[in-house]
């Protein structure tokens, strides 16, 4: 690959640059999928199931049809058959189907002259349903009377009474056994998603020949693939253009409103917005899956960890992800990320139980497998830890995965195995230090709970690792152009969701090419111009693409040096690249301009990178330490997190303002996390309950501290500027850093997310400890 | 057609002679009659004030609002905000900083922003966080957004004089 080292005299890498588009946002000028507007354009609505799970026997549109300003309707007879091979384990995407299977799953769609119309429209069809038995509580599936509420069964590789997965290393009974204190504690985690403010759009254009289509996604490639494989359309059929996007974590992939409204617009012969309401936006984005988890984990009186062993219902919804396989990986992950990164307990035994079950679809949200892990693990640990008298920071130390240490691995082949491979880079043990001085881990209570008077202070901590761009399967390709008048553009297929990709990318380029960042502009978001490129999503953007990026750049580096050199009489490594110009060496007087040098490569220079997720034999991940300062109103049971520090691993940072960013995104989510977010359902009849925004809050202003951000930065020998992926890491250790800090506070321990004011309560005035 | 309503809109100083359906927000009115897209809207029911325009210089839902009833009021947008190639310190501030990340909530938390220097120049902190408390970010963590705006104030200060909201009190 060619180890670049960049890091003497850097000027463009690790600066805190400006964002490119900063200056655009703040003038409301990005336009978004939402804000495309086309002549004729029609507007799209769906009319969505009132039942968790039901047949649709007869779908009646005529009366929608012949409503004034109504141009189409659709429902699951307009949708090609058998274009998405739906078997298990790749359960597909049902983009309108002749089932139903949750409340608010989509039935038909109308698309008319405006949203009034399709509103009306939206009444009038008539719709015969076979009300079926429906599945909500996984543990159910337990039980050899629940009947079968899905065509593949209720568990998802298993039954009754076999798991869908389970994860063994040494002998857990075994490692039990060697234990002097052994608890065991009952989990749950409330659904919860990553909820962005731009509620997904999806304009489409059919012009009898080309398919084109704007789409909230964070994959465009995606989202060409699938549309050419449902309108069985070549490749230079169909364009995609994303644009901007306004947040994506996760939960703008590829989904039914890419289809829905190219359907409308073929059949309307008119362009179709399809701009989802939030309501709609909440039952078809996915969600993390609901979780329960039961946990043994043992330790002898002198801090060693013996054992772990768990059990966990996963509530895997409708469609996990894109199928089963999407659960099975997600689940497989949950077990063994953590398990790698606790690479020092001996014994562990985890089995999953992945359900489906009659909830909204479940999938790959901000932080995937770890959010869901960490969270338990994290909070057993350190219960585990004051039980045996132990500082919980030190307790975890001991145990963490090291450099050089060999992963045991993903369960499920998710194409690439980690198994037998070590970590590329790591700085946990950074991470803890710089945390623990920042928030000053000595004020922490000696004895939990000994604070006086209604509002009670705390201290806790947790750590945290993720994937990071390098086990990731999509490849990434990428051009850098300079044209005859030195004029530099990267072709880069990754969107903006508001990570800063473009800017992070371009200052890679430019410094490859001893340019400034002003003197790189750039193509995105478009499948008509850029390169095949996975997109921005499981925190491999900077890895993954930024590796085709640079070697883009190194490549049109080295045409231009060779062809300067060969303009100039000199050898190639006679000459350097200097501030736009291809220079001698020790005689910068005798220099061409790029422009001129591309003159005489005949007018343009095209330089092309590629990355292979199959390239390297090791493992890159990220690494955090998160500690909490929380103060507990024992009167109301209301948490306020004083103070949130975040040491972040994410390798080198390349622009260490948008690293920062990450870490205090990140933070806010987790507080949503550990204190508002998470799905209600009606237990009957399995209605989503919660409103997102009044009923169910994200953090606003008021309920987030000043993050404090600390950066670390291991050199990550697998890329030429040393970085990693840094945008999922930021979130996964604060929930359980909360929950642990209130356990320090009050001596009470709450293991339900969200920990709202009434559970905290209740914990409160209950007696003693779970 | 029926249920419609001629509405006079005063629109960032300029004028606007509009025939509208009376269920029309505000919102809408902006997006998809006048085809300024710079406000948005994140959920259609007040909860998380991403539609944020100004009335007579206060933050107020868009979504939330009935275009009619506007009528000869001053409504000012995202649009409005910079002059020729000038950009409102506000503007300077947030660019400056990592303020915007996805850029949805900007325009909202700008606008919002604005009414609070516009009647309180030297705010602290608590004053910008309550300002804003009615506009949520989901990207940010806010640290940066208040950053954004004291630093903002600081520049504003000398033209609070010269500045005034177009028809609004000061």
């Amino acid at each position: 690959m060619g180890q670049a080292n960049y890091t003497e005299g850097s000027s463009v890498v690790g600066q805190r640059i400006r964002p490119v588009q900063g200056v655009d946002k703040t003038k409301g000028k990005p336009l978004y999928p939402a804000d495309i507007d086309l002549p004729g354009m029609l507007w799209a609505k769906i009319l969505r199931s009132p039942h968790a799970r039901a047949k649709i026997l007869n779908i009646d549109t005529s009366r929608a049809e012949a409503l004034q300003g109504v141009e189409a309707v659709i429902t699951h007879k307009d949708v090609p058959k058998d274009r998405f091979e739906a078997k298990e384990g790749n359960e597909g995407l049902t983009i309108l189907g002749d089932e139903v299977r949750y409340v608010g799953d989509a039935v038909a769609a109308v698309a008319a002259v405006d949203q009034n119309v399709a509103e009306e429209a939206l009444q009038l069809i008539k719709v015969d349903y076979e009300v079926l038995p429906a599945l909500f509580e996984p543990e159910k599936a337990l039980h050899q009377d629940t009947p079968t509420c899905h065509p593949y069964g209720n568990v998802m590789y298993g039954d009754w009474n076999s798991p869908t997965l389970e994860y063994r290393r040494g002998n857990v009974d075994e490692g039990l056994g060697k234990a002097d204190v052994i608890i065991e504690r009952e989990f749950k985690q409330a659904s919860t998603s990553g909820i962005p403010m731009e509620p997904r759009a999806c304009v489409a254009q059919w012009d009898g020949k080309k398919l084109s289509v704007w789409d909230s996604s964070q994959r465009l490639f995606g989202v060409k693939q699938g549309l050419c494989q449902l309108f069985a359309l070549a490749p230079d059929q169909v364009r995609v253009v994303t644009g901007n996007i306004g947040g994506g974590f996760g939960v703008k992939e590829c989904d039914r409103h890419s289809f829905i409204a190219p359907l409308l617009a073929i059949k309307a012969n008119k362009p179709v917005k399809l701009w989802y309401t939030r309501e709609d936006e909440s039952l078809d984005c996915y969600y993390r899956p609901g979780l329960t988890h039961r946990i043994k984990a043992g330790a002898t009186k002198d801090g060693h960890l013996t054992a772990i062993q768990a059990r966990s219902f996963y509530d895997g919804g409708a469609w996990a992800g894109f199928g089963g396989a999407e659960a099975l990986n997600l689940a497989g992950a949950m077990c063994s990320r953590v398990m790698d990164l606790y690479h020092k307990c001996p014994d562990v035994h985890w089995e999953v139980y992945c359900v489906r079950t009659n909830h909204p679809k479940t999938g790959p949200v901000r932080g995937r497998s770890d959010v869901e892990s960490h969270f338990p693990i994290e909070c057993i640990l350190d219960e585990l830890a004051e039980e045996i008298g132990m500082d919980p920071l030190e307790f975890k130390l001991k145990h963490l995965l090291r450099a050089g240490d060999v992963l045991e691995g993903h369960l499920t082949v998710d194409i690439l195995l980690q198994r037998g491979k070590t970590i590329s880079s790591l700085g946990t043990e950074e991470c803890v230090d710089a945390g623990k001085k920042a928030i000053d881990w000595d004020r922490r209570n000696k004895a939990a709970g000994q604070g006086k008077g209604p509002k009670k202070r705390g201290i806790g901590m947790a750590v945290a690792t993720h994937n990071s761009g390098s086990t990731q399967y999509y490849k990434s390709e990428a051009k850098v152009d300079i044209d005859s008048e030195g004029r530099v553009s990267l072709l880069s297929g990754s969107t903006d969701q508001g990570s800063e990709q473009q800017t992070t990318l371009r200052q890679m380029v430019a410094e490859v090419l001893r340019l400034p960042i002003e003197a790189v502009g750039g193509i995105s978001g478009d499948t008509d111009a850029v390169p095949l490129e996975g997109g921005p999503i499981a925190s491999r953007t900077v890895y993954a693409h930024g590796i085709a990026v640079t070697r883009a750049a190194q490549d049109a580096r080295s045409q231009l040096l060779k062809k300067g050199a060969e303009l100039l009489g000199h050898s190639p490594d006679g000459v350097e690249l200097k501030d736009g110009m291809v220079a001698v060496k020790d005689n910068h007087e005798k220099r061409l301009a790029m422009g001129e040098v591309v003159k005489g490569s005949g007018g343009m220079i095209h330089g092309e990178g590629r990355f292979s997720p199959l390239e390297t034999p090791l493992v890159t991940q990220g690494f955090a330490a998160t500690f909490a300062e929380v103060e507990v109103d024992t009167d109301t049971g209301k948490v306020e997190v004083l103070r949130l520090v975040s040491a972040n691993d994410a390798g080198r940072a390349i622009n260490p303002l948008v690293v920062e960013g990450q870490i205090q995104g990140g933070g806010a989510q987790g507080i949503g996390l550990a204190l508002m977010e998470g799905v209600a359902y009606d237990p009957p009849t399995g209605t989503m309950l919660n409103q997102w925004f009044l009923d169910s809050g994200v953090p606003s202003i008021l309920d987030v501290p000043d993050v404090e951000p600390i950066i670390i930065e291991p050199w990550e020998p697998t890329h030429p500027f040393g970085a990693k992926g840094c945008s999922e890491i930021s979130v996964i250790s604060v929930a359980p850093a909360i929950a642990n800090a209130i356990s320090n506070a009050t001596g009470k321990r709450i293991y339900d997310l969200p920990m709202t004011p009434d559970k905290v309560l209740k914990v409160l005035q209950e007696g003693g400890n779970r | 057609m029926e249920n419609s309503k001629q509405v006079r809109l005063e629109i960032n100083g300029q004028s606007h002679e509009l025939t509208l359906d009376c269920r029309s927000t505000l919102n809408e009115t902006l997006r998809n009659h006048l085809r300024l897209f710079g406000t948005k809207l994140g959920c259609n029911y007040g909860g998380c004030g991403n539609c944020t325009v100004l009335m007579t210089g206060r933050p107020v839902y868009s979504c939330s609002i009935l275009a009619v009833e506007c009528e000869g009021v001053a409504i000012n947008t995202i649009e409005g905000l910079s002059g020729e190639g000038e950009l409102h310190p506000l503007q300077e501030a947030f660019a400056d900083a990592y303020a915007a990340q996805c850029g949805w909530c900007t325009p909202a938390m700008i606008m919002a922003a604005k009414a609070l220097l516009d009647r309180k120049a030297d705010p602290t902190v608590q004053d910008v966080k309550i300002a804003l408390s009615g506009v949520l970010c989901r990207c940010t963590g806010y640290t940066e957004i208040v950053k954004a705006v004291l630093q903002a104030a600081k520049g504003m200060q000398p033209q609070v004089a010269k500045r005034n909201p177009t028809g609004g009190p000061n």
